[in-house]
C-alpha cells in the first residue's frame, strides 16, 4: 500500500496550479459565467496546447497516454481554481464513450479533433421526467427519448434536460431508447448528432452556478446509422463506464475546492478581527474548521481509491458510490462551513469565492448522482453482500444469554478489592 | 498510490485469520470482555485466549522477538490489528499491550523491562492505565494523585476514577504528581505499581457502556525502582504511547464485522412482510455505516503508512477520521434503535429481545465520547495543533475562572 503520487503527477498538479492561478482568474470565472458559452474559448485553446484535453487518450489519437489518476488530479486542480468549461463532457463522458466503444473510424476521426480543441461535445442523457427522481436519473431507467429506425437513418424524438455545454456543443451524445421491456439497460443506443442536424433545438436553463445547463428538444431528428457509438442497444455499458469516471472527476473537483475552502476559512478564522481577538479564538468558529478539515481529508484517499481503480479496470461501483456519496455531502457541509466562519463576507455576491465556491458546488454535488442516489447504490451492493464468517471451533455454549441486567461482570466478584 | 496488500501481507492475513478461525467457537459473540454483563466464563475464555494468541506474538507484533514479538514491520502490524478487530477480539490485557508496553521500551530500565515486558507480550497479566483522577479528565495534567518521596520508595495518597477495568487488575499504569510547579504537567511522573500493593483499594463505576472502577491509595509504598523514566518527565513519555500506536487499521475491520452482523440480522428479520433490508431508514444507516466503515480503512492505512515512512516524511498532516466516527457514532446509534420500533429498548436477556439487544447496548455506550478525548477536546487540540488556530492563553484561565465564579483575582 502507497499513499503516493508519482513525479509526472506531482509535475502535472504543480504546472495546473501555476497555469490556472494566472489563466483562470476570479475575474474570469465571473466573465465565464456573465456569458453565455460557458467557458472561455482562450483558455480552451490554451489548455489544448498543454495537453490537457487528450490527457487520458493513446497518443495515437493526439493524446498523451496518461491515465484516470492522471485525470484526477488535474480534476483537483480544476475544483480548486473553479475552472468552467465542456472539459468533462467533452473528454471524459463524450471521448472516452468513443474511446471505449467507437469504431476505429471514429476514434481516428472524433479523438484527435477533442485533444486539439476543434470538437466539443456534450452529453444528453438526463430528461424531463426523469430529472424529477433522482433513483432514476442516472439509470438506464430513467432513458424514454426513442429513437426509430427509417432506412439508412435512426429518428430521434423527445426532450432531455439539463444537458451541459449543449449551447457550445459540435455534437450531442444522446442517449436514446431504442428497445423496451425486460431489462431497462438493454434497449440503450448511443447517437453522436451534429448539433446543427434539422430537429435539434437548444435552450440554455439559467442555474446557480451560473453554468450552461439547457433543454434539448429533438423534433424528429435523423440520424444516419454510421453516428451510432458502440452496439445497437448495447449502449449503457460505455456510457455507464464513463459515467463513473465522470463520477469519480467531480469528486475530484470538490476535493479541490474543499481544500481551498478550508485554506480560506482558516487563513480568515486567523486574520478576522472581531472583539480585539481573532475570530478563529472562539470554539464555534473553531469547529466549522475542524468539520471543514473532517469533510475535505474524508474525500481525499476515497477520490484517489476510485480513480486508482478505475485505473486498473478492476470493478469498483462500491468505491465510486462512496466517493460521491460522501463527497458530495461532505461538500454541501464544507460550503456551509466556509460561509459560516466568513458570514456576511461569504453571503455577498460580486466579491469573495466563497459564493462562487458555493453556487458553483451544489451542480458538483448533483451531477452524476447526489449523495441519497449513491448511498442507495451502496444499500443494494451491501445486500450482496455475504454473512460474518464463522469460526471453525467447537460450540462451548458461553454466550447464552442472562435473563436479568448485569452492570457489572462476574470477575468482579472474585476480585480483591483491598478493602 | 497503490491499495492493494503485498502478498506477504496477504499471507501473514491467512495465518493470523487461521489461528482466530480455528481457536474461536463457532457459536461465540463478538463481544469481547469489556462490556457489561461478562460472565466468569466468558472472561476466562479470552484470557486463555490471550495467552495462546501471546504465546504466537499477535498482541505484540511489532515488539522484537526478545520481548515477545515478531518484530513485524508498521505495515504488518496492520494487518494483525485488522484481523484481530474482524474477529472481536479486545484483549483483557489491551492496556498492558497498547499502553503501557510502548513507554516501558522507550523509558524502562533493563529491570522493568525484564519483569514486565515478557508477561504483557504472553498475555498473562491485565494492567491499567491510571491517569484519569476526579479533577483531571480532559485536563490531564491537573493530576493530584500524590508521591511523596520516603528512603528508597514514594509514598502515594490520593484517587484514580473511570479507570477501564477489562478483568482484575495484576498492575497499574499511573500518573502521580510529584512536584508542584507551572506547568503543571512538568511535575507528573509515570510509576508501575503492584495492583495488590497495601493501601491500594477498588470501587466499581458502573458505566453504561464499559465496566471502570475507582482507585483509592492510601499510604501506597512504591519502590523507586517502579519509577518510569525521568521523574517530572511523566506526562511527556505517557504520550509516546500516542506516537507508538498509529495502528489505528483495526477500526474498519471491525466496523465490517459488526456492518455484516446487522446485514444478516437485517436479512433474516421481516417487518410487513419483507426483510428489514429493504426499509429506506435501515438502508439509509446501512449506506452511512459502510461509508464510514471504507474511510476508516483509508485514513487507518494511510496513517500506518505514513507512519512506517516517519524518517522520510516526519510528523503527519492533522487528521479527523477519528473524531468524524465519534461524531456520528451517536447518530448511527440512534438511528439503529429507532428503526428497531418498541423493540429497541430491550436489554439483551429480555423475552421478545431482537439482535441479542444489540441496539440498545450500542445506543447506551454511544452516550459517551469520552475514551482517548471527548470529542469537544478532540475538536479543540485539532483546531490548535492541526490548523494552527490561536487558543485561549492559559494565563487567562484563572481570570475566567474567577469571573464565573464570581470571586476576585
Amino acid at each position: 500500500m502507497e499513499f503516493t503520487f508519482t513525479e509526472e503527477q506531482e509535475m502535472l498538479r504543480t504546472s495546473a496550479r501555476d497555469f490556472l492561478e494566472t489563466e483562470c482568474t476570479e475575474k474570469l470565472v465571473r466573465e465565464v459565467e456573465d456569458g453565455d458559452q460557458g467557458y472561455s474559448p482562450e483558455l480552451w485553446k490554451k489548455i489544448a496546447d498543454l495537453g490537457w484535453l487528450g490527457l487520458v487518450y493513446p497518443e495515437q489519437y493526439g493524446g498523451a497516454g496518461m491515465n484516470v489518476v492522471d485525470l484526477a488530479v488535474l480534476y483537483e486542480e480544476f475544483g480548486r481554481a473553479m475552472f468552467a468549461g465542456p472539459h468533462l463532457s467533452t473528454v471524459v463522458l463524450g471521448g472516452m464513450v468513443v474511446l471505449e466503444a467507437g469504431s476505429d473510424a471514429q476514434k481516428a476521426d472524433i479523438l484527435p479533433k477533442i485533444a486539439d480543441g476543434s470538437k466539443i461535445i456534450a452529453l444528453a442523457l438526463t430528461e424531463p421526467e426523469s430529472a424529477w427522481d433522482m433513483k432514476k436519473t442516472w439509470d438506464p431507467e430513467g432513458v424514454t427519448v426513442s429513437a426509430t429506425a427509417e432506412g439508412d437513418n435512426y429518428v430521434i424524438d423527445g426532450a432531455k434536460l439539463f444537458v451541459h455545454d449543449a449551447v457550445v456543443a459540435d455534437d450531442i451524445l444522446v442517449v436514446t431508447r431504442t428497445k423496451t421491456g425486460g431489462d431497462p439497460a438493454d434497449g440503450i443506443t448511443l447517437f453522436l448528432v451534429d448539433a446543427k442536424s434539422q430537429g435539434v433545438s437548444v435552450t440554455p436553463l439559467i442555474t446557480i452556478a451560473g453554468d450552461k445547463q439547457c433543454e434539448v428538444v429533438f423534433n424528429k431528428v435523423k440520424v444516419p446509422k454510421a453516428n451510432i457509438v458502440g452496439e445497437l442497444n448495447g449502449g449503457w455499458a460505455p456510457m455507464s463506464k464513463a459515467m463513473q469516471v465522470a463520477t469519480v472527476m467531480l469528486c475530484a473537483q470538490m476535493l479541490g475546492a474543499g481544500q481551498r475552502l478550508l485554506e480560506l476559512s482558516v487563513d480568515y478564522a486567523k486574520t478576522r478581527i472581531q472583539f480585539d481577538m481573532p475570530i478563529g479564538i472562539n470554539q464555534y468558529i473553531q469547529e466549522h474548521c475542524v468539520f471543514l478539515l473532517r469533510d475535505v481529508n474524508g474525500a481525499r484517499w476515497s477520490t484517489y481509491l476510485a480513480a486508482w481503480k478505475l485505473a486498473q479496470d478492476e470493478p469498483c461501483d462500491f468505491e465510486v458510490s462512496v466517493a460521491k456519496a460522501w463527497g458530495s455531502d461532505a461538500h454541501e457541509h464544507a460550503c456551509w462551513c466556509a460561509h459560516q466562519v466568513h458570514a456576511g463576507v461569504g453571503y455577498t455576491v460580486f466579491d469573495g469565492v466563497v459564493p462562487l465556491y458555493s453556487r458553483r458546488g451544489k451542480t458538483l454535488q448533483l451531477y452524476m448522482g447526489d449523495t441519497a442516489y449513491h448511498k442507495e447504490k451502496i444499500a443494494t451492493i451491501l445486500e450482496g453482500w455475504p454473512g460474518p464468517e464463522k469460526p471453525k471451533g467447537e460450540p462451548l455454549g458461553l454466550w447464552k444469554e442472562i435473563p436479568e441486567v448485569r452492570w457489572i461482570p462476574e470477575w468482579w466478584n472474585e476480585f480483591d478489592k483491598g478493602t | 498510490m497503490d491499495f492493494n496488500y503485498t502478498e506477504e501481507q496477504e499471507k501473514l492475513r491467512q495465518e493470523v485469520h487461521e489461528f482466530f478461525s480455528s481457536n474461536l467457537p463457532s457459536d461465540y459473540r463478538p463481544r469481547g470482555v469489556g462490556g457489561t454483563g461478562t460472565t466468569m466464563e466468558q472472561f476466562k475464555f479470552w484470557m486463555d485466549l490471550q495467552r495462546k494468541a501471546g504465546a504466537k506474538g499477535y498482541l505484540t507484533p511489532g515488539w522484537s522477538k526478545a520481548s515477545g514479538g515478531l518484530g513485524l514491520s508498521d505495515m504488518e502490524q496492520g494487518v494483525v490489528a485488522e484481523e484481530t478487530s474482524y474477529w472481536g477480539a479486545t484483549w483483557p490485557g489491551s492496556q498492558g499491550i497498547r499502553v503501557c508496553g510502548p513507554p516501558l521500551h522507550v523509558f524502562g530500565t533493563e529491570e522493568q523491562k525484564s519483569t514486565f515486558l515478557p508477561g504483557i507480550a504472553k498475555g498473562e497479566v491485565i494492567w491499567y492505565q491510571a491517569f484519569t483522577e476526579p479533577d483531571a479528565g480532559s485536563d490531564e495534567a491537573n493530576v493530584s494523585l500524590r508521591a511523596t518521596e520516603e528512603d528508597d520508595h514514594y509514598i502515594l495518597n490520593g484517587q484514580k476514577t473511570f479507570i477501564t477495568a477489562p478483568g482484575p487488575a495484576d498492575y497499574l499504569y499511573t500518573l502521580a504528581r510529584t512536584q508542584d510547579v507551572i506547568p503543571k504537567h512538568r511535575g507528573i511522573s509515570l510509576f508501575l505499581i503492584d495492583a495488590h500493593s497495601p493501601g491500594i483499594s477498588y470501587g466499581a463505576l458502573a458505566t453504561m457502556g464499559i465496566f471502570t472502577v475507582d482507585i483509592f491509595f492510601d499510604n501506597v509504598k512504591v519502590p523507586k525502582t517502579r519509577l518510569l523514566g525521568e521523574l517530572n518527565r511523566g506526562f511527556y513519555h505517557a504520550m509516546v504511547t500516542f506516537e507508538f500506536e498509529r495502528s489505528t487499521t483495526g477500526a474498519a475491520a471491525g466496523a465490517r464485522r459488526g456492518l455484516e452482523e446487522l446485514i444478516e440480522f437485517c436479512r433474516e428479520e421481516k417487518r410487513n412482510g419483507q426483510p428489514l433490508l429493504k426499509d429506506p431508514a435501515v438502508r439509509d444507516l446501512l449506506a452511512d455505516r459502510a461509508i464510514e466503515m471504507e474511510l476508516s480503512w483509508l485514513q487507518g492505512w494511510f496513517a500506518a503508512w505514513h507512519f512506517s515512512q516517519r524518517d522520510k516524511l516526519g510528523s503527519p498532516p492533522p487528521e479527523a477520521g477519528g473524531l468524524h466516527t465519534k461524531a456520528v457514532s451517536a447518530d448511527r446509534a440512534k438511528q439503529l434503535i429507532n428503526a428497531m420500533g418498541l423493540y429497541g429498548q430491550l436489554h439483551r436477556g429480555s423475552k421478545y429481545c431482537k439482535y441479542e439487544g444489540r441496539a440498545a447496548m450500542g445506543w447506551m455506550s454511544s452516550r459517551s465520547t469520552h475514551p482517548a478525548g471527548t470529542i469537544e477536546v478532540n475538536k479543540i487540540v485539532l483546531a490548535g495543533r492541526g490548523l494552527g488556530l490561536p487558543r485561549i492563553p492559559a494565563k487567562f484561565n484563572k481570570e475566567i475562572r474567577a469571573a464565573v465564579e464570581g470571586v476576585e483575582v
